[in-house]
């Protein structure tokens, strides 16, 4: 399969994942959306030494993963090209904090590459708390729940439209290209020199389908605010679930929770 | 008597470069009808569509659905009255689920949600399509798409369906499937094609357009048999009027 190809086939599937009908894809988007941002929020919020601290909000995704029973392997998968961008954000930091803050046996370890390594663990929880939330909610139920928040309908059309605006630009992508090597046969990738009208042709493509799909909505009585039907009753676990998960983020924050489990097995 | 449901007169246009697509052109159409609108490629038969549900309000001269004239302010309630089925589907889906694309239009017409689910379930059953309700978008086969289109078109209930060359892309099944449905639907249905078997097989009036002028208005028995003009404007018999 071609990269467009794939790239398209992997927004599918995971648009398939998050409308399957499992326990945590049923629990309320905005439950969902708020627990999310408060993890990620926490997470953040650990102090760039505490190394054990944060390993400790791992039992999140690490439970989610589980619960919801996806793929991790999958997961990685899926964001191989966003890990290692978000991880080199402390890649300097040895460089810059080179106090000794702690020895590991008889290995010293700076407070840059600690810093470095929180900095790369928190950047990771971060992905996959949002990678979780994704890929348990529908697109829809994700702008659902930034409705309910008062996010502005405008706003939360734009995000609904561009992610329905990656797949058009994607399979445009892909029709052109394939167009392409049919009659370059034997070239590997596109010849430099058309890249420029290739662009430009997609960008067109894609243009006017944007905009017949813009028309088709219309047609059919759209008028800016998106309506997305379910609005069944709440269930217990709409609150539980995020209460419950809200308390164990607070623990862990709190408490040097792993020291402590730690202490128990030495 | 029956309704005048599409009355149009002296209707002209022309895109921004400024060629003129449609040149005043008179058309009728009644509560019954099934108009097969053909003419080659380039006649102007997309464009009329579109026009009539108001897509581009750039004309001169006169459009009056039900009685209620064409503009800016009587859109919406147009819109309500007439279907209008894309010629590629991918256009016209855009939901991530065929069930939530056929809730669309009920959903914004602000129709309370059991209401919403029966017109889903019945616009399904019109199209023989309640199975794949919970199918992805993406995976279905062009056939389908095209039939899930035109369900998204039926949940709004319209008294009348327009058609961009629907048979476009079909295999031989499909194709048989959807000329099945488009019978099965009552209304006023105008369907725009230059696939002169297709048009044989769904309509009972004829209007050929060349050069965005209506050229002949009649029976498909007139028309379709008329080879000599069918040919002088780029076309050819139904093979199934060839006699072979
Ligand atoms: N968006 C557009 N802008 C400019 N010209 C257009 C546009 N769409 C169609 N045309 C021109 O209008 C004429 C009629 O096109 P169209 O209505 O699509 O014909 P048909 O559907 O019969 O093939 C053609 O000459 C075409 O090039
Ligand atoms: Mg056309």
């Amino acid at each position: 399969m071609s990269k467009i190809g794939q790239a398209i086939s992997e927004i599918q599937s995971l648009e398939t994942i998050s409308k399957e009908d499992r326990r945590v894809n049923r629990i309320h988007p905005l439950s969902k959306l708020i627990l999310t941002v408060f993890y990620i929020a926490v997470t953040v919020s650990f102090h760039k030494y505490d190394l054990p601290g944060l390993i400790g909000m791992a039992v999140y995704p690490a439970a989610v993963f589980m619960i919801a029973d996806l793929s991790f392997r999958e997961a990685l998968r899926r964001l191989r090209v966003v890990l290692p961008l978000v991880m080199v954000m402390g890649i300097l930091n040895p460089f810059f904090d080179r106090k000794i803050v702690l020895m590991v046996g008889a290995l010293p370890v700076s407070g840059g590459v600690l810093s470095m390594l929180t900095l790369m663990i928190k950047a990771v929880l971060t992905v996959l708390a949002g990678y979780l939330f994704i890929a348990t909610t529908p697109i829809e139920e994700i702008c659902r729940a930034l409705r309910i928040i008062h996010i502005p309908k405008t706003f939360v059309v734009v995000v609904l439209l561009i992610y329905r605006y990656i797949t058009v630009l994607l399979s445009e992508a892909r029709r052109i290209t394939q167009a392409y090597q049919l009659r370059a046969p034997g070239q590997k990738g596109v010849h430099y020199k058309v890249w420029g009208s290739l662009v430009g042709q997609m960008l067109l493509r894609s243009m006017d389908r944007a905009n017949d799909i813009y028309d088709s909505m219309q047609l059919r009585g759209f008028d800016g605010d998106l309506r997305t039907g379910e609005k069944k009753a709440l269930t217990p676990l709409d609150f539980l679930w995020p209460l419950l998960w809200g308390a164990v983020i607070v623990l862990l924050r709190i408490f040097p929770v792993v020291e402590l489990l730690g202490g128990l097995f030495v | 008597m029956s309704h005048i449901h599409i009355d149009v007169e002296n209707l002209n246009f022309s895109y921004e470069n400024g060629t003129p697509v449609l040149k005043n052109l008179s058309f009728r159409a009644s509560e019954n009808d099934s108009v097969g609108i053909i003419g080659a490629n380039g006649a102007g038969k997309s464009t009329f569509l579109k026009l009539l549900v108001g897509l581009n309000l750039n004309f001169t001269g006169s459009i009056r659905i039900e009685e209620i004239p064409l503009e800016k302010k009587t859109l919406a309630k147009i819109r309500e009255k007439i279907g209008y089925v894309f010629q590629d589907s991918d256009s016209q889906l855009f939901m991530t689920t065929v069930g939530e694309d056929v809730a669309f239009a009920p959903r914004n017409y602000g129709l309370p949600e059991e209401e919403v689910e029966k017109r889903v379930q019945e616009a399904l059953e019109k199209v023989h399509i309640t199975h794949l309700r919970d199918k992805s978008i993406f995976k279905l086969s062009g056939g389908e798409k095209k039939l899930a289109s035109l369900a998204t078109i039926l949940s709004m209930t319209p008294d009348m369906i327009l058609l961009d060359e629907p048979s476009v892309a079909l295999d031989p099944k499909n194709r048989r499937n959807l000329i099945h449905v488009l019978n099965e639907f009552e209304h006023l249905k105008l369907i725009a094609s230059h696939d002169l078997d297709f048009i044989w097989d769904t309509c009972n009036r004829v209007v050929l357009v060349n050069h965005g002028e209506i050229i002949a208005d009649g029976s498909p028995e007139e028309i379709l048999r008329d080879g000599e003009l069918l040919d002088a404007n780029g076309l050819e018999k139904p093979l199934s009027l060839t006699g072979r």
